[in-house]
C-alpha cells in the first residue's frame, strides 16, 4: 500500500514514531501516489470525525446503599490482601515476632537437636549418673573400711588391756594365797607348838 | 495525560475501598466515551445508554480484578465490548426483528448524527462488517493504539490491522463522492 519506508496507513492512523513520522513525510514529498494517498486518508478520517460524540441522554451515576456496601472490617481485609506491600511487611513482623518469641521462650532441657546428639547426650548423662554412683560406693567404702580399722584397733586394745587386769588379778590371787598359805602353816606351826607345851611333863 | 492516569488511578484505589462518590467521579470522566462508542457499534441512543448502565454497574463490581489500574481503559473499553456483542447475539437469537423495528432502529441511527453528514458516515459504516466496524469505532472516534485494541478485542494486532486497512480501504471509496459534493 505503500512504497516509502513506512506504511502510510500506519501514519495516518498515528501509529508511528517521530522519527518515523519524519520519514514518512520526506517520502511523501518527492513520492505522488503516496502523498495521494495520504491524503485521501487524512480526508476520509475528517469525514469521520465531521460526526461528533454525542452527550449521553443523562448521567449515569450510583447511589451509595448502606446494605450493598462492604463493612469498614471488610474493607480494610480486602484492602490489606490487595496491598502487596502491607501483605509483605505483615509477613515480616509476624516472622520477626514469631523469632522473638521463640528465642524467648525456646525450650532448652527439650530441644530436639540431631538424634546422634540426643544419643550422645544420654550417654554422657548416664555416664556421669555412674560415676556418681561409683564414688559414692568407694566413698562408703572407704568410710566401712576405716571404721572397720578403728574398731578392730580399739577391740584389739580393749582385749590387750583386759589380758594384764586378768594377769594383774592373777597375780594379785596368787599373791594372796601365798599370803593365806603363809599364815596356815605359821598357825598349824604355833598349834603344834601349843599341844606340845600342854601334852608335855612339867 | 499523565496527570489524568494518575488521578483516574487514585479513584480506582477509593472505588475499591468502597467509595462510590470517587466511582460516580470515575464514571463522569468515561461515560461520554463509552456511550459514543456504544452508539456508533449499536445505532441506537436508548441501547446505548442502557448498555453503558451495565458497563459501569460490571466496572465497579470487578473492579478489584483489575490488576493494573493504569489499564483501565482498555479494561472498561473490553466489557463495553463484551457487552454490546452479548446484546448482539441475544438479538440473533430471538430472531424477532420486525420490519417495524428494523425502520424504527434505522430512523434513530439517522436522528445520532448531523443530516447529511450523519446520512453518509453512518451508510459507509452500516457497509462496513461487525468487526470493522468496531475497529474504526475504536481507533478513529476512541484513539487507542493498536496494542490497546488488541487488549480490548482479545485479538493478535495483525488481525487488528488486516480489519483496519480493508474498512478504511471501503470507505475511502464510500465517502469520497460526498467530499467532492461537498466541495462542490
Amino acid at each position: 500500500m505503500s512504497c516509502g519506508p513506512f506504511d502510510v496507513r500506519d501514519y495516518a492512523l498515528g501509529e508511528l514514531s517521530v522519527p518515523e513520522r519524519g520519514q514518512v513525510e520526506s517520502h511523501a514529498a518527492t513520492c505522488a501516489n503516496c502523498a495521494t494517498e495520504l491524503e485521501r486518508l487524512r480526508v476520509t478520517q475528517a469525514m469521520l470525525l465531521s460526526v461528533p460524540d454525542e452527550e449521553p441522554p443523562q448521567r449515569i451515576g450510583f447511589i451509595s446503599d448502606k446494605v450493598f456496601e462492604p463493612s469498614a472490617a471488610r474493607r480494610f481485609w480486602n484492602g490489606f490482601w490487595q496491598s502487596g506491600a502491607r501483605l509483605g511487611f505483615a509477613s515480616a513482623a509476624m516472622l520477626s515476632t514469631a523469632l522473638v518469641i521463640f528465642a524467648l521462650h525456646r525450650p532448652v532441657e527439650k530441644a530436639t537437636p540431631a538424634p546422634m546428639a540426643t544419643i550422645a547426650s544420654h550417654e554422657a548423662a548416664h555416664d556421669y549418673t555412674l560415676e556418681i554412683r561409683q564414688a559414692v560406693a568407694d566413698a562408703v567404702q572407704q568410710t566401712e573400711s576405716r571404721d572397720a580399722k578403728r574398731a578392730a584397733s580399739l577391740l584389739a586394745a580393749a582385749e590387750q588391756k583386759h589380758e594384764l587386769e586378768h594377769k594383774e588379778l592373777l597375780l594379785a590371787v596368787q599373791d594372796t594365797v601365798s599370803v593365806m598359805q603363809k599364815r596356815m602353816n605359821r598357825m598349824t606351826l604355833a598349834s603344834n607348838d601349843l599341844s606340845h607345851d600342854l601334852g608335855a611333863p612339867r | 495525560m499523565i496527570f489524568r492516569a494518575v488521578e483516574d488511578a487514585d479513584l480506582i484505589l477509593k472505588t475499591r475501598r468502597g467509595d462510590v462518590k470517587a466511582y460516580n467521579l470515575l464514571i463522569s470522566r468515561w461515560e461520554k466515551r463509552v456511550f459514543n462508542y456504544l452508539l456508533r457499534i449499536v445505532g441506537s441512543r436508548e441501547d446505548a445508554f442502557d448498555l453503558s448502565q451495565d458497563v459501569f454497574l460490571k466496572a465497579y463490581q470487578n473492579i478489584r480484578k483489575l490488576e493494573d489500574a493504569g489499564r483501565f481503559a482498555p479494561w472498561l473499553f473490553r466489557i463495553a465490548h463484551n457487552e454490546a456483542f452479548s446484546q448482539f447475539r441475544k438479538r440473533r437469537l430471538e430472531a424477532e426483528s420486525t420490519d417495524a423495528e428494523m425502520v424504527e432502529r434505522e430512523r434513530a441511527a439517522e436522528r445520532v448524527y448531523p443530516i447529511e453528514d450523519a446520512l453518509a458516515v453512518s451508510s459507509a459504516l452500516n457497509r462496513l462488517t461487525a468487526d470493522q466496524k468496531e475497529a474504526v469505532v475504536l481507533k478513529i472516534y476512541q484513539g487507542f493504539k493498536f496494542e490497546e485494541m488488541a487488549e480490548i478485542l482479545e485479538v493478535p494486532v495483525s488481525t487488528i490491522k488486516s480489519r483496519l486497512y480493508t474498512a478504511l480501504d471501503l470507505l475511502k471509496v464510500e465517502l469520497a463522492p460526498m467530499k467532492t459534493r461537498g466541495a462542490l
